[in-house]
């Protein structure tokens, strides 16, 4: 955005206006009996809807749920996949035996495998953990995979004059080169991360803010289902925000972000 | 310090199609103890793959290269390489960029400080030590480049074209320093550039190469001392001579080198 300092224009006027007649429209048309209330929330009881299950209790633990299910499946992903991306760079020979297997697994959309993991892993935490997992970990792998291998000759170059060995030049050349392209792998992964939670709470569980979601469906509360949605999209966005804030905190000195 | 002899150096490489390309012919060429020597010749005549294979890059098709009694069979500590666009690390910063040979080759704590401070003096790198090269001009970062080289003390130093990203005035700053480190510390320097006032000004003897596959077309000793001054008729002359004879070894050639 550089630093000049952003005129309002009529633009940002005609767009206010427009999400304003939207919201009116949706008060009026709902509290009008126009459209049914299952159809559509007005704005107001949207946001009591969201005051009260904040308040009475309602929200916290399901949205705790969901938040460890993230920690715990895109932890695990971000050590693995970063973890394996670095043994395949230092040894090809294991990237040539893997890379089929997961090419393989990565194919399969994962939303197909989720009734094998409740099978396996009940509908609990532990299965929306292992789904978290494999919506997140690919994506991480193959960035990493993929930065290592865009590191510019004329780096490994240096390496080789300073006779830097195997080991050394991975991981003091070949890695924090890679690492824009890992931080980019960590953001998709983080945005599909939260799909697969949402869409594996809603399928089966017993608790989870997409579990909330798919309750209140069920029970014909349109606010709160518009409350959730709001929700999680600003939960995702955050998350995502979180790896730009650490990327920022790691490589800020050396490199724009 | 020990001389390079480059001894019947051929390079044949394939292409993409592979078919194979001669890329140097066959080059002979013996550079003495403390030597500065500079190969000149025309975009594309196979000066840098020479450099890369004495510096253990490339190996080379037949032929030998010695660093004193040694065949070069790969990279050594003791070959220096300084690269064209100084080629530092973007994310460490000017003191670790510097250190990165020492720490590679675990060189003592107390001896890299020593070394350190030394040649941040030499190169006028104080008060940058902690920067990022981003936030350094071209001219500070190749500084550092040739710093990160010197500081290994490397038997011989090659450079491949370090200054040609560079502006005019900072090229001509660190000519001058380059020539008060090599009149100090008197190391054998192959130094390869397609600027041929820069090679005159510099050297001890500049090598000219003929367009691929090449050879030596032409050997110029520059008998002047140091300090030289950049009008020096003497030096202005063999400037022409050599661009003259470009000229005259292909016709095929870039616009630019015919002054």
């Amino acid at each position: 955005m550089g630093n000049k300092k952003k005129k309002f224009s009529i633009i940002n006027v005609l767009q206010i206006l427009t999400v304003l007649l939207l919201l009116i429209y949706m008060q009026v048309a709902v509290k009008s009996g126009a459209i049914s209330k299952v159809f559509l929330a007005a704005p107001t009881d949207i946001v009591l809807e969201g005051i009260k299950i904040i308040t009475d209790g309602t929200l916290l633990p399901h949205f705790l749920v969901s938040v460890s299910e993230i920690v715990v499946g895109y932890g695990i992903a971000v050590i693995a996949g970063i973890g394996l991306g670095l043994i395949w760079t230092l040894f090809p020979k294991t990237e040539e035996y893997g890379n089929v297997f997961c090419a393989a697994i990565m194919a399969i959309p994962k939303v197909a495998i989720l009734p094998l993991l409740i099978l396996w892993f009940g509908i609990g935490f532990t299965s929306k953990v292992v789904l978290i997992f494999l919506f997140s970990v690919f994506t991480i792998l193959y960035n990493t995979v993929t930065g290592a291998k865009q590191c510019k000759e004329s780096y490994l170059k240096v390496a080789r004059v300073f006779e830097a060995t195997r080991t050394q030049t991975v991981l003091e050349v070949v890695i924090p080169s890679a690492l824009p392209s890992i931080f980019n792998g960590l953001r998709l992964a983080a945005a599909t991360a939260f799909t697969g939670v949402v869409f594996s709470e809603m399928q089966s569980a017993k608790a989870g803010v997409g579990y909330l979601l798919s309750e209140a469906q069920g029970l014909l509360n349109t606010p709160r289902v518009f409350f959730l949605i709001i929700l999680i999209t600003i939960m995702s966005v955050i998350f995502v925000k979180l790896i730009t804030l650490i990327e920022y905190i790691f490589c800020h000195q050396w490199r724009s972000i | 310090m020990p001389n390079i002899s480059i001894k019947d150096v051929k390079k044949v490489y394939e292409d993409a199609s592979g078919n194979p390309v001669e890329a140097i012919k066959g080059i002979d060429l013996n550079i003495e103890d403390g030597e500065f020597v500079s190969i000149v010749g025309p975009s594309g005549c196979g000066k840098s793959t020479l450099l890369e294979i004495v510096a253990g890059l490339q190996r080379q098709t037949s032929g030998d290269v010695f660093i004193g009694d040694n065949p070069v069979t790969g990279t050594s500590r003791d070959i220096g390489v300084v690269f064209q666009d100084a080629s530092l690390f973007p994310w460490k910063t000017i003191r670790r960029n510097i250190l990165y040979g020492m720490e590679v080759a675990k060189v003592p704590r107390d001896e890299q400080e020593r070394r350190f401070s030394q040649y941040i003096e030499l190169m006028n790198l104080k008060g940058f030590e902690d920067k990022y090269p981003s936030q350094l001009s071209g001219g500070m970062r190749q500084r550092a480049g040739i710093a990160r080289t010197l500081i290994m003390n490397p038997k011989v130093t090659l450079m491949d074209e370090p200054f040609s990203a560079v502006d005019h005035l900072t090229r001509c700053t660190l000519q001058e320093e380059l020539v008060r480190i090599h009149q100090k510390e008197k190391k054998t320097v192959l130094f390869v550039t397609h600027d041929i006032n820069e090679a005159v000004f510099l050297s001890d003897r500049v090598i000219l190469l003929s367009p691929r596959p090449s050879v030596i077309q032409r050997e110029y000793k520059i008998n002047l001392p140091h300090p030289r001054s950049r009008s020096d008729d003497y030096l202005v002359h063999i400037a022409s001579k050599i661009v003259a004879d470009i000229s005259r070894g292909a016709v095929e050639l870039d616009n630019d080198y015919i002054i």
